[in-house]
């Protein structure tokens, strides 16, 4: 079973380090944070060294990792001691995310890339005319991306904002955020250990809904469908029955992954935005398939 | 967020320039240097980048760009930027890199490539495991915070004191591997954490240590060459790496400190925040001055340490001692600094700050700052090249001077970014090809190599005759590789 990576990107002073504590604060799930630096995420805890990581241990079973040896080795050694349900990885405000994101696809087989999530700093946008290079592939390389502190512009210029940002990256959703408050169901795509755990998926309270079936799916076709969601559904995820096997399945703005997994039924859920009004059509799409 | 290109100005066929009024910002025109085929081929951000840098407080004469150019953090990696102090001018850790004085050195040896190729592949798999390659990886030379202090302060000159490698090496490198006045108490203890076991360390991306081939026909100068001690068929080594971990700290800590006090407290304005900068005058802007320092004489340290294992893997392999095998270094240049210089501004001399970031300092003969027995041949230049394409010695010019206040390029640089490199090459395949043609290359990942495949660079070649023919350089070598280590 792969364990999902999220990584966290942004500029500066964007905000990394305020959605950090606001994913630990609201998550269900055992997550290992890898940060830059302890700092305002675990103040005053104990910290445990490891070999290729520091340690500390949070509130609710996470647990929050600095680096001290090679990224590889550290994600086997969290793994190994930690066995988390999730890793989130905070980026430095200056790293250009590319880099980390095609190692993490091909060097490490333990886990599996569950998201890109771009901080960007609306307030900054208005301020500076050109994003910068480096912030520039911060946005380009992002599935999800939070514009934040929409509370410091005007209407008008949220909406400039936003269109800067659509036209580096038209393909990522983007959630106007104040304080990076977002629901983080929509963050995080399905958990394959807590699903062991649990046997269930977990309350989602968002706009969402569900599809299940025992019938068997082609995939060229499945992938076909998926390719084609309408823009309001922001992820789905799930279980989905194919002929050589059953699949673990997430979709996140355009991007898609499967990770073989044991299970005996289609248990799809799709999430965004007013999804109810496309749920029919969409269930039946599904149905033709 | 489109960006137009600008019109260019041509002034010769290698220097092109976007005039003042392209953004009412700017302080100064901007000038790219290149063939009109680089130019045209340059990513368009490059052409937002150098104007952005012409509206800094206190730029001289231009906003440059060297042929090798392409877009970086705020500046292009291939920017130089000259300050005046006395007119506000400013230090930008975005105009320097992140990796400070990430740079190259060359060492030459006695031994012809009929000597060294039966022990290609034992050299090149020892040198892997004596100069540590690859993200995060630890040197041997282990300090307390206290000694790594000391070594930020000292550079390389701390390395020779304690018996990694030759007196006769500091005189041979820029400013004599130490820059003065570093001071360690500017630096984050975060940033000392990060350092501490990286003196002695290549480091990953396009870091890598070569084993190369000199041949008489690809000599530009022979009388230059002979004086640099070069001959037919000899076998040199060059290496490129950086400040690691260490001098991305120090960057990053002074950015955000600059980014709080910029408008606030100095009412400096700016395009991209990524262009964060501070008077140079200012509290802030001297202490990030003697922290960046530290970077580079972390970075001359790191160099030095790593000749030094390259003899002790020479000598193994050749049972004779590293001064029979005459390893000399030629030269240890620069990449990414900010330095105090002379230059003649309008007749008179003016101590200005230069930023260069992907940029060499190339200074024509009869400088002070060039060793004695180059002096009148100019100061000594390393490019690399893509693994693929080979590397190439320069000198620097007296026209030079007076053109780019004495820089020229740094290597071939990037034509594509890093995914998309590889997603286009595999490193297996780039492995066999380069070893079918007779390199050796060992690399601690294939991802990684393959972003360092040749296509993925401007051809060196190209870059290196237009900074011949815009006059900031001249060629004098060009080098093949024979064997490879990548970080």
């Amino acid at each position: 079973m792969k364990t999902p990576i999220t990584i966290i990107t942004g500029y500066l002073g964007a905000g990394k380090t305020t959605l950090l504590k606001y994913i630990l604060k609201k998550t269900k799930d055992k997550l290992a944070i890898i940060v830059n630096e302890f700092g305002e995420v675990a103040i005053d805890t104990k910290i445990i060294k490891g070999k290729n990581i520091n340690m500390t241990e949070l509130a609710g079973g996470c647990v929050c990792c600095s680096l001290t040896g090679e990224f590889e080795a550290a994600i086997d050694e969290i793994i190994q001691k930690i066995n988390p349900d999730g890793i989130v990885v905070e980026t430095t405000g200056v790293a250009e995310p590319e880099a980390i994101i095609v190692d993490i696809e091909e060097n490490i087989p333990k886990i599996s890339l569950d998201g890109i999530i771009t901080i960007t700093d609306a307030d900054a946008i208005i301020k500076y005319p050109t994003i910068g290079h480096t912030g520039r592939m911060q946005i380009e390389m992002a599935d999800i991306i939070l514009l934040n502190k929409i509370d410091l512009i005007n209407k008008k210029q949220i909406y400039k904002v936003e269109n800067k940002i659509k036209k580096i990256n038209d393909n990522a959703l983007i959630f106007k955020t104040k304080n990076c408050e977002i629901d983080i169901n929509y963050l995080f795509g399905i958990n394959a250990k807590k699903i062991v755990k649990e046997h269930k998926h977990h309350e989602i309270k968002i706009d969402h809904f569900v599809y299940s079936s025992n019938k068997t799916f082609d995939k060229e076709k499945f992938e076909e469908f998926i390719s084609k969601l309408p823009k309001e559904i922001y992820r789905a995820k799930g279980f989905v029955k194919f002929k050589d096997s059953s699949y673990l399945f997430n979709y996140v703005a355009g991007r898609d992954n499967f990770e073989r997994f044991k299970y005996n039924k289609n248990e799809l859920i799709f999430i965004g935005e007013n999804v109810n009004k496309i749920k029919n059509k969409i269930l039946k799409n599904l149905e033709k398939l | 967020m489109e960006i137009q290109k600008p019109h260019l100005k041509k002034i010769s066929d290698t220097e092109w320039e976007i005039p003042q009024s392209y953004k009412k910002e700017m302080n100064v025109p901007a000038k790219i240097i290149g063939t009109k085929r680089i130019v045209d081929e340059m990513d368009l951000q490059v052409y937002d980048q150098i104007t952005n840098v012409a509206t800094l407080p206190g730029i001289v004469k231009y906003a440059f760009c060297m042929p090798d150019g392409h877009s970086g953090y705020g500046f292009p990696i291939g920017g130089v930027a000259a300050f005046d102090p006395d007119n506000n001018g400013v230090i930008s850790p975005g105009g320097i890199g992140f990796d400070i004085n990430c740079g190259m050195r060359l060492i030459k040896t006695n031994l012809t490539y009929k000597d060294v190729q039966p022990h290609l592949k034992t050299l090149v798999n020892n040198l892997f495991d004596r100069v540590p390659a690859g993200v995060g990886s630890k040197g041997f030379v282990k300090l307390s915070s206290k000694e790594f202090k000391e070594a930020v302060e000292l550079g390389a000159k701390w390395c020779v004191d304690k018996g990694y490698g030759w007196k006769e090496d500091l005189e041979y490198t820029e400013e004599n591997g130490c820059m003065e006045t570093a001071d360690s108490s500017k630096i984050s203890d975060r940033a000392i954490q990060r350092g501490l076991n990286q003196i002695g360390t290549l480091g990953s991306g396009n870091h890598y240590l070569e084993i190369q081939r000199i041949k008489e026909e690809n000599m530009f100068d022979k009388e230059i060459a002979k004086k640099l001690g070069f001959f037919d068929d000899q076998i040199v080594i060059m290496f490129h790496c950086g400040s690691r971990g260490f001098g991305h700290q120090v960057a990053t800590d002074y950015l955000q400190t600059f980014l709080k006090v910029m408008e606030p407290k100095y009412g400096i304005k700016i395009l991209d925040r990524e262009l964060a900068c501070a008077p140079f005058n200012s509290k802030e802007g001297q202490d990030y001055f003697k922290a960046m320092k530290c970077g580079v004489n972390m970075s001359f340290a790191n160099r030095q340490t790593i000749a030094h294992r390259i003899r002790e893997v020479f000598s193994n392999v050749f049972k004779q001692d590293a001064e029979d095998l005459d390893m000399k270094t030629v030269y240890d240049v620069s990449h990414n600094t900010a330095k105090l210089e002379k230059h003649k501004i309008d007749g008179k001399i003016k101590e200005l700050l230069v930023h260069r970031k992907g940029a060499t300092r190339a200074f024509g003969p009869g400088r002070d700052e060039i060793p004695k027995s180059h002096r009148n041949i100019g100061q000594v230049v390393i490019i690399g090249g893509s693994m693929e394409t080979g590397s190439y010695v320069l000198v620097g010019t007296e026209k030079g001077m007076d053109k780019t206040f004495g820089s020229t390029a740094h290597g071939a640089g990037r034509t594509m970014s890093r995914t998309k490199a590889k997603r286009m090459f595999r490193g297996e395949t780039l492995q066999k090809q380069m070893e079918k043609s007779g390199i050796y290359v060992k690399s601690t990942s294939m991802p990684g190599l393959a972003e360092e495949a040749g296509k993925a660079y401007k051809d060196v070649h190209e870059v290196c005759e237009a900074a011949e023919e815009a006059g900031i350089s001249k060629r004098v070598i060009s080098l093949i590789p024979i064997g490879n280590v990548k970080g």
